[in-house]
């Protein structure tokens, strides 16, 4: 996960590769994302997570699409 | 190879997670053995079996921990400064990572990947200062650990 200025950069950043677009979030989203995902790494309990567990993450979150999906 | 106890495993996966948030850097064998008092051998396994599960990866062919998201075993593009140390992380997501893993204010610099420009955003009372940057993912979730390098 890369961090871009503008579209327009990852626009060219994406041409000169040849690769898809994949998805584009706000920093303050990806904050957000990250208190859910990362606040509890360290807690000696912490013994990963279940598919259905990152994916209520990603609902919470309101990243519903394909993208965030395992199918 | 004799199965290492679950609890030893997770004891171990968090004494590196714990060596990390305090030096930085990723303990390696031997830092592990000599301070949780184990063999080489059994921390060689569980490095391997914590690998396999993704709790942390390991570099290819060695026993050496690459990434234990957020952190970063090598230097990066990602700096983040918390608690008055300097981390690498792997990603620009990590480096929002690293202060919600720590629960620290932390200052990240890094770099927008096309156009070279600093990119500096700070975190303060779990508060991200504002800012219009984007973060692109390349990969759709269910490829995540099919190569994570490259995602």
């Amino acid at each position: 996960m890369l961090f871009f200025r503008s579209e327009e950069y990852l626009k060219q950043w994406l041409d000169a590769r040849r690769v898809s677009h994949g998805a584009v979030l706000s920093v303050e989203k990806v904050w957000e994302l990250s208190q859910h995902w990362y606040r509890d790494r360290l807690s000696p309990e912490y013994h990963g997570r279940t598919t259905e567990q990152v994916l209520g993450i990603f609902k919470r979150l309101d990243l519903t699409s394909e993208f965030w999906g395992v199918g | 190879m004799a199965t290492l106890a679950e609890d030893l495993l997770w004891e171990i996966r968090a004494f590196v997670y714990r060596y990390f948030a305090e030096t930085t850097r990723p303990p390696s064998v031997e830092d592990t053995a000599t301070r949780l008092t184990l063999a080489t051998e059994e921390v060689v396994s569980a490095y391997e079996e914590l690998h396999h599960r993704h709790a942390f990866f390991l570099r290819s062919g060695t026993h050496d921990i690459l990434m234990a998201s957020p952190f970063s075993g090598v230097e990066t593009p990602f700096h983040v400064r918390a608690n008055g140390k300097t981390y690498f992380a792997n990603c620009a997501w990590d480096s929002l990572g690293i202060p919600a893993a720590l629960h620290a204010d932390a200052e990240i610099n890094a770099a927008c990947s096309q156009s070279g420009h600093p990119i500096q955003l700070s975190v303060k009372a779990e508060q991200l200062s504002k800012s219009d940057v984007l973060i692109h993912f390349l990969l759709p979730f269910r490829e995540w650990y099919n190569d994570l390098v490259f995602t």
